[in-house]
């Protein structure tokens, strides 16, 4: 390292200078070191307790976490849960932004509505599924409606926070221009709100995969939850390993698709139109 | 008939378990098309809440404001507004915000295209077209909020400290730079400024306002050849004899100015939105969202 940083690099040589990769891939290469001493701890402690029951062997999970994306029927489970985050999110969204924007705006619709919302966000989400069992019965209806309620509530806090945030001269501003109440809503109330509301899906979608897991492994007969259930009566904690570690990639991945969307939508917040996450 | 009529004029603020604060008290004084105007005054002496009347964005308790014979009321592209902050919208372009008022009054994309045009050419701002707020300097973001509210074509510029923000070397410049722009349109300005050197840079005449109750004290109309020369001996001359007078207002009735100031910052701090659970609840949500 010293010999290189004393050298003068060439335009040509400096992609190639290692000093010069780590500095880009800073975040990157911490994280797989952090990853890497984790592994390791894992392999050393699993040959130590000698008792897969408890904790299977490293290799062995690794074996079963590749298996996992091969074998049909889990990636059709996890499909099967995935279309049910995405529809219970959709909900979520359409009743959760209107109404956020609504008790963000309107002082009397906050004040009437926010005592309600406030009380039923705090009811626990599995104390939800008995309900939603009685309404829905048992398979999607009840893990759609779980997901709808866990992400409804970041939802609408969110979309008030971010109304709330809007710069009142911004108002004023688009009024002296002539601007009606709809040309408001639209070009002034909504992307003001953005950020926050993009922060808000966040939250939701990853509220939503949480509780999906918690609802399928009770209400339904399909879906990754129920595979994870599965695999704990079959004594195959691999299996359980593995699925709980893909259960979390799916999670960061989406989570990690949503910075993407954050950035390209709100590249106005940024000086140079991009952000990292 | 004059452009603009103040007649009688007056702003009181009411606060539950205070006292009635008089902010404006019969306050008239009328504009000729063209002029340019400042409102010079000590801050609490109600020149932003006059403004903010013209602009429609208040009412006023007694009295009446009418613009070309017709009575404001609320507000309107035939006044444009230049915030203290610009008030830019930062989720538009350049081209945007220059349009904005254009488009909510649904011109043909003809009509807009030649505005933008005109409106580019006197702010010397082709080329950031595209361009996000964020990405602009001081100086730029100020001659986008100049055309932006000129882009209507109003009858009247409302300028709300329009430099109160910008540090004391980048502000002469600044002026220059107003100066040149509003010549440019050929419309009638109205400017609150508590920068004596800044109003007689720009106006034609000022209006210095006293602490109390907003009375006007003098109206002094600057005689002096554009582009102004700050070094000149007239120059100056105007510049001691308004500093003379906006100390006089200040301090011959420091009691008072004093009461004004409180009421204004109180009033200020009740507007200021309370820290709400929503607010709490998103700061932590953020933070999350950031760590996870």
């Amino acid at each position: 390292m010293a010999k290189h940083e004393s050298e003068v690099p060439l335009a040509g040589e400096r992609k190639l200078d290692p000093a010069d990769f780590f500095e880009k891939n800073r975040g990157a290469i911490y994280s797989i070191i952090v990853l890497s001493i984790l592994m390791i701890i894992w392999y050393f402690a699993a040959n130590r307790i000698q008792n897969t029951l408890l904790l299977p062997y490293f290799q062995d999970t690794v074996k079963e976490f590749i298996n996992c994306w091969i074998d049909r029927k889990i990636v059709s489970n996890l499909m099967l849960t995935l279309k049910r985050v995405f529809t219970g999110f959709l909900y979520a969204f359409a009743i959760g932004i209107p109404l956020g924007l609504l008790m963000g705006y309107s002082r009397a619709a906050m004040q009437g509505i926010s005592p309600i919302i406030n009380s039923l966000r705090q009811i626990p989400i599995m104390a939800w599924i008995p309900l939603s069992i009685i309404w829905f019965g048992l398979g999607d209806g009840p893990t759609v409606f779980l997901i709808t309620v866990s992400a409804i509530f970041p939802l609408v806090i969110n979309t008030i926070a971010g109304v709330h945030g809007i710069d009142p001269t911004y108002y004023n501003a688009a009024r002296s221009m002539g601007a009606s109440l709809p040309n408001i809503i639209r070009d002034i109330v909504i992307p003001g709100a953005l950020p926050s509301i993009l922060t808000g899906c966040r939250l939701a979608m990853g509220s939503g995969w949480m509780s999906v897991i918690c609802a399928e492994f009770i209400a339904t007969s399909a879906g990754f939850g129920f595979l994870m259930v599965e695999a704990q009566m079959r004594l195959e904690t691999a299996q359980l390993y593995a699925l709980m570690i893909m259960s979390g990639l799916v999670g960061f991945v989406i989570d990690k698709g949503f910075i993407v969307i954050e950035s390209k939508l709100t590249s106005w917040r940024y000086k140079d139109g991009f952000i990292g996450g | 008939m004059a452009l603009l009529e103040v007649n009688g004029v007056s702003k009181v603020f009411t606060q539950k378990r205070k006292p009635a604060h008089i902010v404006l008290d019969d306050v008239s004084f009328a504009v000729e098309q063209g002029q340019f105007v400042s409102l010079l005054g000590p801050s609490g002496c109600g020149k932003t809440t006059l403004l903010t009347m013209l602009g429609g964005f208040m009412h006023p308790n007694a009295g009446e404001i009418i613009l070309a014979g017709n009575r404001v009321e609320e507000p309107g592209p035939d006044r444009g507004f230049v915030f203290q902050n610009y008030a830019l919208f930062p989720w538009m372009t350049v081209k945007e915000n220059i349009l904005y008022s254009l488009r909510v009054k649904k011109y043909s994309k003809q009509e807009q295209a030649e505005r933008l045009q005109e409106l580019l050419d006197i702010s010397h701002l082709h080329g950031s077209e595209s361009k996000y707020p964020i990405q602009l300097s001081g100086g730029m973001q100020q001659r986008v909020a100049v055309v932006r509210a000129l882009a209507s074509r109003p009858k009247l510029l409302l300028l709300d400290e329009p430099l109160g923000a910008v540090d004391f070397q980048m502000r002469e410049l600044l002026q220059e730079e107003l100066a040149h722009l509003v010549e440019g349109a050929k419309t009638t300005v109205i400017m609150v400024t508590h920068d004596v050197s800044e109003s007689v840079y720009l106006s034609d005449r000022v209006l210095v306002m006293s602490g109390i109750k907003g009375r006007i004290i003098k109206d002094v109309y600057i005689n002096l050849e554009r582009p102004r020369r700050r070094q000149s001996k007239e120059y100056t001359a105007y510049v001691s004899e308004l500093t003379r007078l906006v100390r006089l207002a200040f301090n011959g009735n420091s009691a008072d100015v004093d009461s004004t100031a409180a009421a204004a910052a109180a009033n200020n701090h009740s507007t200021k939105r309370q820290l709400s659970y929503v607010e709490a609840y998103n700061r932590a949500s953020n933070k999350y969202a950031q760590n996870s």
